[in-house]
């Protein structure tokens, strides 16, 4: 008992108030970009560049959540201390809520079909229709994944000090309610059910609605698939991302073991060759079919300057790299090694997004590389801001950490 | 391994007994040869010092022709005539993938089988030496190589570590 | 489970490989001449030629490539459950993973079949290999039948080399416990495995190997299958869903399947402790799941038809669900999606009647959603002046019958021949419990 004492102590010693710092400083920098690129006349950048990383962010966090509702639906043994960590990307909800409604000033830019005559189609893709619906999509999807958050905490916290306002308040509301593990254990499975099942539907919807609308004469019946797919991905790169960080940072009491991690980077190569197969189903049909209408969108992206270059980049990073490399089981059970591969990865899928957006934003104009330094800034701002939430987290829950925490617990 | 050393067998109940016999076998210098076992297991390889299985080179190999030859067919065939058929171009990488795809998968799993035939030694003629049927059951038969001198006491060591009473000799 | 041992797995499962009764050979006697009936309709159609089947202007495939698709599906669950769930690790595969195996290798076979039939000249089958004609013209690469060639062979080997080597330990089993010709006939097909640590120790890694080759494979080969139908440009069938739409709704139909196989198999053999409740319960539980991606894509297609605004997509989805075939897709909607909801329900899914028979709705409503986009699209595509029905004949439906008495008579000769369960993943699965 005595070294758990420690353990309690030292936890929090890493997340003192300065490690917020920087990122706060790149966040406000970010931020003030921003506001520069849409006042001096560029709008639709800045816009655009809201749109992609608020995109990225969002289902990126979605995603991450999801390892943990996934890894307790299927009872799953060897992911444990890898679902604590998954949990903290719940942190950017609220954040992710607020970007979303602040989407509404930039809407004339945000939209590229606002004031356009879409010969019917306003009936859905109109702003108020469209902010209700999305609005209600994240709510739904939110609540829900608090909701597993909510009851898995009841386990990781068990042996939590009470030294937070917040930790106070879920002390009293876990006083409240049963405490029953294998009651708790069903109602987390109710609601991971739920939240996965929330997950593809809302992801969809906000694919469709936000960035397959872009072009809002084109459509693709997988593209809301093809979304949430993007969302796993990215957010398993984003775990092993973390987690290794967590490892390979002495203060932090968090560890894994090669096999942990190794079985991780499998499925992560897995989901590569997923996300690579769904890419490939909608490319093949569209260029196969060779109908106007349709392939005029992937033309643009994949065979005109400058945006090839961007989709070659995307493939490479995304798809060719982590096949190759990922073979190899040294590699994958190398914290170091999945950092680099996993931040290459989550680097492709941004430029993803933003390809996908790019063209129906910009001007064409072949001469001019899309992606200039107000863009890197202002992604580094919202990265900024991811940064501080998921710290925020560990610096209120830094019991999650602890690798014996979650439902491997002896309830007493 | 002298020519007149023999192999004396045992049969174990469990895992557990087989490769704590293992161990004590091999304290007291001598070699066992092989292992019989109803089920793999990965204790027993490294008791045994069995060297990692290169099955995956194999196939890796197969893989990799089978990329090549999975482009190389359908370049050469679309490269005979050079028509241009549905408007698609002659040389369509995005359609050849699919083929390249199957390819793939089916050289490597051939890689698999010529692995497995070099490296598990199917089919195997002699396999009814130093084997009893039981083994493929829920017995475990440990072999062990002896001069013939000591093939007394290693008896008795088998004895004493839990074999069933059906040993065997064999040379 | 915890009376299961080594020996009691071996004794379960080597007891159904006895001599069989009277009402198995009745039964075998019934499904052989429900073949020679198919066989014969197909021999009428060799010589008479295939317009005796319905398809014509504007349908020109019906229910052969119907079958075709339908079979390949059946075939992908068995690897979904041997290969797939094998590297997640779940252990309610393994009892049911040899026969979902065989059940994958049969449903090849046959669905390989339906392509050669729908031939009609079938001497020219030849066409399709891929060698030069006399003017060293080769099959085009580019097409999507072609793909499927390729797919399905490739599919055809790999699950048959899979699933023989899956068998080889349970081989040697049954050779180390026979006498006489049987004796042979075993040592012969278990190549002389003898369970030597070395040996042990590459097949683990051959076995890990082949069951992440074949996950890709399982994946490729349903893709291509939908893309026969996605790289066209009829409406109904040119849509990028396909692909993972036709994964998800065969892993759906392998699914019910497996349990229309095991749940039979289950209480004739008295496997009752190696096929428990809780495995045939995650079958029903992996159905829901599926049943819910087959879903999804209904809906995704009606709003992205609506959302398209392109009025030859609206009026082909409008018409699938007022139109002609109207009956045959509300079956398809409730068969797929609403019937398999039941199995949410704890006292559904555990009770082995209710989870055959909508299982048998499951398997009818995959058929009737093959039927609703291959006739159903073609059926009214963009010129209204081209519109027109399709009705299977005689001879398509005589074909049909035969084909599944076919899947039933290998399976049936199969799990009186060969081990229906795998004696050596099951002794792995209580070893690890252990």
């Amino acid at each position: 008992m005595t070294s758990m004492d420690t353990a309690f102590t030292e936890p929090s010693a890493p997340f003192n108030k300065s490690v917020f710092f920087i990122p706060a400083l790149i966040a406000g920098g970010g931020f003030l970009f921003f506001i520069l690129l849409a006042a001096t006349g560029h709008p639709e950048k800045a816009w655009l560049v809201y749109l992609t990383n608020f995109m990225f962010f969002t289902v990126l966090s979605c995603g991450g959540l999801l390892f943990s509702t996934l890894m307790h639906f299927t009872k799953a043994r060897w992911s444990h201390t890898f679902a604590a960590v998954a949990e903290a990307f719940s942190a950017f909800f609220p954040v992710s809520f607020v970007l979303f409604a602040l989407l509404f000033i930039g809407q004339n830019y945000v939209f590229p079909w606002v004031g356009q005559d879409l010969h019917g189609k306003e009936v859905w893709l109109n702003v108020p229709f469209l902010f209700a619906r999305d609005s209600g999509a994240f709510l739904i999807l939110y609540s829900l994944g608090f909701g597993y958050l909510y009851h898995s905490l009841k386990f990781r916290l068990k042996t939590a000090p009470q030294n937070t306002r917040l930790k106070i308040f879920l002390f009293k509301r876990f006083e409240q309610s049963l405490h029953d593990p294998e009651t708790i254990k069903r109602r987390m499975t109710v609601f991971a059910g739920w939240y996965m099942f929330a997950f593809a539907m809302c992801l969809s919807l906000i694919g469709f609605d936000l960035v397959m609308s872009a072009d809002p004469h084109w459509y693709s019946t997988l593209f809301g698939a093809y979304t949430f797919i993007k969302a796993i991905y990215a957010g398993f790169g984003a775990l092993i991302l973390l987690v290794s960080l967590l490892h390979l940072n002495p203060k932090v009491p968090f560890t894994l073991t090669p096999a942990q991690l190794a079985d991780m980077s499998t499925l992560f190569f897995g989901f590569s060759i997923v996300w690579g197969d769904f890419f490939y189903s909608q490319f093949v049909v569209i260029w196969y079919g060779n109908i106007p209408e349709e392939s005029a969108y992937i033309v643009e992206r994949t065979m005109t300057h400058p945006w090839s270059i961007l989709a070659w980049t995307v493939f490479l990073c995304c798809f060719i790299l982590p096949f190759i490399i990922l073979l190899s089981r040294k590699i994958k059970q190398s914290p170091r090694c999945m950092i680099v591969i996993s931040s290459c990865v989550l680097a492709g899928l941004w430029i993803e997004h933003f390809l996908l957006l790019g063209p129906s934003f910009l001007a064409h104009d072949p001469a001019v590389f899309p992606i200039g330094i107000s863009e890197l800034i202002i992604s580094l701002g919202f990265l900024g801001l991811f940064s501080l939430s998921i710290l925020a987290y560990f610096k209120e829950l830094p019991e999650t950490l602890k690798t014996n925490s979650g439902e491997g617990v002896q309830w007493k | 391994m002298n020519t007149d050393a023999i192999i004396v067998t045992g049969l174990y109940n469990t895992q557990e007994e087989t490769l704590a016999a293992v161990e004590k076998i091999q304290e007291k210098g001598f070699e066992v040869t092989e292992v019989h076992s109803p089920i793999p297991s990965n204790a027993l390889a490294q008791a045994l010092d069995r060297k990692k299985s290169r099955i995956g080179w194999f196939t890796l190999t197969g893989g990799l022709i089978g990329f090549f030859s999975g482009f190389a067919l359908p370049v050469f065939t679309s490269t005979r005539w050079n028509l241009i058929v549905s408007g698609k171009p002659i040389l369509s990488w995005i359609p050849f993938f699919v083929i390249a795809f199957e390819f793939t998968i089916l050289f490597a799993v051939l890689g698999n089988v010529v692995g497995i035939v070099t490296q598990v030694g199917l089919p195997d003629p002699d396999y009814e030496k130093n084997y009893d049927p039981e083994c493929s059951g829920s017995l475990y038969g440990i072999e062990v190589a002896s001069p013939p001198e000591n093939a007394d006491s290693l008896r008795d060591l088998l004895d004493e570590t839990g074999s069933l009473k059906k040993q065997r000799e064999t040379k | 489970m915890s009376q299961l041992t080594f020996e009691t797995i071996n004794t379960t499962v080597l007891d159904t490989l006895s001599r069989p009764g009277k009402a198995y050979w009745c039964i075998i006697c019934l499904l052989f001449c429900g073949v020679i009936m198919g066989a014969s309709c197909w021999a009428y159609q060799i010589f008479v030629g295939v317009g005796v089947a319905g398809m014509n202007t504007p349908v020109h495939w019906g229910t052969y490539l119907i079958n075709f698709v339908f079979w390949v599906g059946i075939a992908h669950s068995g690897t979904l459950i041997s290969a797939i769930l094998f590297l997640f690790r779940a252990g309610w595969r393994n009892p049911i993973a040899r026969a979902a195996e065989t059940m994958t290798v049969f449903a090849v076979c046959i669905a390989g079949l339906f392509p050669f039939i729908h031939l009609g000249r079938v001497w020219l089958v030849f066409y399709m290999l891929p060698i030069p004609n006399q003017r060293t013209l080769w099959p085009n690469f580019q097409s999507p039948l072609i793909f499927d060639v390729i797919a399905i062979s490739t599919y055809l080997t790999v699950s048959s080399l899979f699933w023989y080597t899956g068998l080889l330990p349970d081989l040697a089993i049954i050779r180390d416990r026979s006498q006489g010709v049987r004796k042979k006939i075993f040592k012969v097909l278990s190549l002389g495995w003898s369970g030597r640590t070395g040996q042990w120790m590459n097949y683990s890694r051959a076995y890990l190997l082949f069951a992440g080759l074949a996950t890709p494979l399982v994946i490729s080969v349903h893709s291509v299958v939908s893309w026969d139908f996605a790289l066209s440009v009829t409406p109904g069938w040119h849509t990028t869903i396909f692909a993972p739409y036709f994964v998800a709704g065969a892993i759906h139909s392998g699914l019910a399947m497996v349990l229309t196989l095991c749940i039979p198999l289950r209480k004739i053999f008295k496997y009752e402790a190696l096929i428990t409740m809780d495995v045939l319960e995650s079958i029903a539980k992996t159905i829901v799941f599926t049943g819910i991606i087959v879903g999804f894509s209904y809906a995704t297609e009606l709003f992205i038809a609506w959302y398209s605004h392109n009025s030859i997509e609206m009026e082909t989805f409008w018409w699938r669900a007022f139109g002609h075939y109207a009956p045959e897709y509300w079956i398809m909607v409730i068969c797929n999606t609403v019937i398999p909801l039941l199995y949410l329900s704890k006292k559904i899914r555990t009770h082995v009647i209710p989870l055959f028979i909508i299982s048998i709705f499951v398997n009818i409503g995959m058929w009737f959603e093959r039927f609703v986009i291959i006739a159903g699209s073609v059926a009214h595509d963009f010129l209204p002046n081209a519109w027109g029905h399709y009705s299977p004949t005689w001879v398509e439906g005589g074909i049909m019958v035969g084909a599944f008495c076919l899947f039933f008579f290998l399976f049936l000769l199969f799990v009186k021949h060969l081990p229906s369960v795998s004696m050596t993943e099951m002794k792995e699965m209580i070893h690890k419990v252990e």
